[in-house]
């Protein structure tokens, strides 16, 4: 490690010796502790309330310390260090119990802070960089829509100018932390005449600014981790224009260039804590089921994929630190990631046989049908796994592109869903 | 993947360059039904210094690490380079090295580090399995002279000359059971497993080839009628030294499958952007498209595990032996998946004698089994789990 990186690595277990515990790494014992095995979160919402609470302090603390936004500019409270010693850092709190930021920091300061950094306007950047930072606001995506998830380009809703302002008319979907967000970026279409990619604007919008209503959606695990958000009529000034009018396509490719590199590591959520060697033999020893030769096979086969996963993103970081420009590892990652999970709970389904149907209140089995529940989701969110196959193989294979698909033709005239043309 | 460094990237390239040249698919063709190149093998030898690039200094070698080796195992499982190299490199010398044999690994090692020794690790007898209990060739003490008839071999130590050992059984699926100038044997004593030197020309040894499903890897069956022999290590050491070579030696045939499967994925890749059909590249139909993105994906991983493993044995990791297994698997699993998505993706001309995609399929499948598949595989991984 080079002499900064050093001297950077000593400076934040200082920090941390001085504002934390070391995590305990307590041995997991079969039956004894919280059983829950969750990809989402499965917390009653006054125990979600408390944790947000924790985490917007503990982001606080990091701030004040210089550890908030460790490749930020110094400007807005950042250090301008680099994203190795961002991953040199993280790697470092992670031997620490700290409260899990994931609320705060996977969209609205992993994602939407950058693209405010790169594309706001200078009140906008002094408003909302060091707030947001600092832990006291919480930023939300607005993207995708009910009409526009993959193909997020034909994105439909409006943003018409009105004087100094513009207005927002239309809706949004699958909007994470909406419910406890002061602002949100909003993806809008301000020309219904120019091919899709052209005719977009992105703006900053106050989530209590009247005609904002959001409305949980209740997903298939029967808890609602995420939103629909129904923008009618709200007034956002130009000054929370980030970018270019009609410019909104390039802005957004920032915030998801961002997106692809925070879902598919390997220590994702808690889950990754059940999905262990130890764990899973617990539960087949409990079951009486180590010895069957058939769930055995497919257990290694499992692991072996998982181990290897693990490699995978090891070496990716290793190469990510020693300067290296990364290659496909993120997104093979990301892949398998949502598959390894998927296999895993179908493997434990096999396993607890009908206990996976029905709690019959023996610890550490109807549990699993949490994420068996969530699983869906990993293949699909973030990017499904069949758009994430057509960007492996056009961008490091070389496959030509789909033909036929029209980027071209005004917006107003693409065919869409049920009917002919808007 | 990217490699690790520049040092690696350069030793890629020279061993990479160097079987383009010396071992093209015609090369690879034409020694798979006469036999390696022993010009070949000699520059390989002499000139890469490839046969000693892990041996200890003290013994004719340049002391590099699996790290290393990696990488060149990889090159020569995507060129499918007919060669003792991995008998005699990965399970001969790592089976001596293992041994801690001083006598044996200064007798053997320097004619393996330049060239002059080819040699192969006999364990698996009629099932194929290398499961130490599976073991039924036995060994015997014999008293007086000690081992006759060196053809081929080095001179008799006078330590020996005393009592010696004769060997009786058979032994099958033996890599090179038919060339190599050494073959070291596992056999059982009146006080359990034990490793033993046997040289070719050694009197009551008979090598017969096997037919078998990749020519590229020559088998043969051999049958001990009192054959000669020296103990290596110590009696009843044997089956701690087979597991303990068995999980390198996952580690470098994970390496070559790791190189194979890449090459499958590059021959897809390249006639799935050329090959035209309905008007355009094959590769433009997201059927195809998806199936070389999934290839891609088993290839990415197959590699980080390959390497990783190789980099833990390095660092003498206590995580190895779990890392090795994964590597076996995953390489295993992705190495057969590559070459029959490859065959697919060429259609009817992948079906073909004269195409090279049968021939990467052959090595796919050989190696999948080679250490016993996965109703060995997974078994070994789950023990290194403790599971």
């Amino acid at each position: 490690m080079p002499e900064d990186a050093r001297s950077f690595a000593r400076q934040a277990r200082e920090f941390l010796d001085a504002h934390a515990t070391r995590a305990s790494g307590t041995q997991f014992r079969w039956g004894e502790g919280d059983d829950t095995v969750a990809y989402f979160s499965a917390d009653p919402e006054d125990v979600r309330d408390a944790k947000l609470r924790a985490a917007k302090a503990w982001q606080r603390t990091r701030y004040e310390n210089g550890f908030g936004w460790i490749s930020g500019p110094p400007e807005y409270g950042g250090r301008g260090l680099t994203p190795v010693h961002e991953l040199t850092y993280n790697g470092i709190e992670s031997e620490y119990d700290v409260p899990d930021t994931g609320t705060l920091s996977v969209i609205g300061l992993g994602m939407i802070g950058p693209t405010i950094l790169a594309h706001g306007q200078q009140a906008a950047k002094d408003r909302y960089l060091p707030a947001l930072y600092r832990g006291d606001i919480i930023a939300c995506q607005l993207f995708s829509e009910p009409e526009a998830g993959s193909d997020l380009a034909s994105l439909r809703t409006r943003a018409v100018a009105d004087g100094a302002e513009w207005v927002l008319e239309g809706q949004k979907v699958w909007t994470s932390i909406a419910q406890h967000s002061q602002i949100g970026m909003a993806l809008c279409r301000t020309d219904m005449d120019a091919p899709k990619h052209k005719g977009i604007t992105a703006f900053l919008v106050d989530m209590s600014a009247p005609g904002v209503e959001v409305r949980p959606l209740r997903q298939m695990t029967g808890a609602s981790d995420f939103n629909e958000v129904f923008l009618t009529g709200v007034r956002v000034p130009d000054d929370h224009r980030l970018g270019e009018v009609n410019g909104g396509w390039r802005v957004a490719l920032t915030t998801l260039m961002n997106e692809r590199a925070t879902v598919g590591g390997a220590r994702t959520g808690g889950v990754a804590e059940s999905l262990t060697p130890d764990r899973f033999s617990a539960l087949m020893r409990a079951t009486g089921a180590l010895d069957d030769r058939a769930l055995r096979a497919e257990l290694s086969g499992l692991l072996a994929d998982m181990l290897a996963t693990e490699h995978l993103n090891d070496r990716a970081a290793r190469a990510l630190q020693a300067g290296m420009t990364p290659g496909p590892e993120r997104s093979v990652a990301k892949l398998m990631h949502g598959q390894n999970l998927t296999r895993a709970a179908h493997f434990v389904s096999r396993v607890l046989g009908p206990r996976i149907i029905a709690d019959t209140g023996e610890w550490g089995t109807y549990a699993w049908a949490e994420l068996l529940l969530a699983t869906p989701a990993l293949r699909i969110l973030g990017g499904t796994e069949e758009v994430m196959k057509n960007i492996l193989a056009e961008r490091v294979l070389g496959l030509p592109k789909e033909p036929g698909t029209d980027a071209t033709s005004p917006f107003r005239e693409l065919p869409r869903s049920g009917r002919g043309t808007s | 993947m990217k490699d690790d460094n520049e040092e690696l990237g350069a030793l890629r390239e020279a061993v990479r360059d160097f079987l383009a040249d010396k071992s093209p698919e015609s090369a690879v063709r034409a020694t798979m039904e006469t036999g390696y190149d022993p010009a070949v093998w000699e520059q390989l030898a002499r000139q890469l210094r490839l046969t000693g690039l892990v041996l200890p200094d003290d013994h004719g070698g340049d002391g590099f690490g699996l790290t290393e080796l990696e990488v060149v195992l990889e090159e020569m499982g995507a060129a499918l380079l007919v060669s003792p190299f991995f008998g005699t490199v990965v399970l001969a010398a790592q089976a001596l090295l293992a041994s801690a044999d001083k006598a044996a690994c200064a007798r053997y090692l320097p004619g393996i580090a330049d060239g002059r020794t080819t040699a192969t690790l006999a364990v698996a007898e009629a099932s194929g399995s290398w499961d130490a209990a599976t073991v039924e060739t036995r060994a015997e003490r014999v008293k007086g002279d000690g081992p006759a008839g060196t053809e081929g071999g080095s001179p008799p130590c006078p330590e020996d000359a005393a009592e010696g050992w004769a060997l009786t059984g058979k032994k099958s699926f033996v890599i090179d059971g038919s060339t190599a100038d050494l073959i070291l044997v596992a056999a059982r004593t009146a006080a359990g497993l034990a490793l033993f030197a046997v040289d070719r020309g050694a009197p009551g040894l008979h090598a017969g080839p096997m037919t078998a499903l990749d020519p590229t890897r020559p088998l043969s069956v051999l049958t001990f009628d009192r054959v000669p022999a020296l103990l290596v290590g110590g009696e009843g050491q044997g089956g701690a030294l087979i597991g303990q070579v068995l999980d390198i030696a996952c580690a470098g045939l994970a390496a070559e499958q790791a190189g194979g499967a890449r090459r499958c994925l590059e021959m897809a890749a390249g006639y799935a952007r050329t090959r035209f059909q309905f008007g355009r590249a094959i590769g433009s139909f997201q059927a195809v498209k998806h199936k070389c993105a999934d290839m891609l994906a088993r290839v990415e991983l197959a590699e980080a595990a390959a390497r990783e493993a190789a980099r833990l044995a390095d660092e003498a990791a206590a995580a190895f032996p779990v890392s090795a297994a994964t590597a076996h698997i995953t390489c295993s699993q992705a190495y057969m998946f590559a070459a029959a998505e490859n065959i697919q993706v060429h259609g009817g001309i992948g079906f073909t004698w004269e195409h090279p995609a049968h021939l990467y399929f052959r090595r796919a499948k050989s190696s999948e089994l080679l250490f016993g598949g996965p109703a060995a595989y997974h078994e070994r991984l789950l023990a290194r789990l403790g599971i």
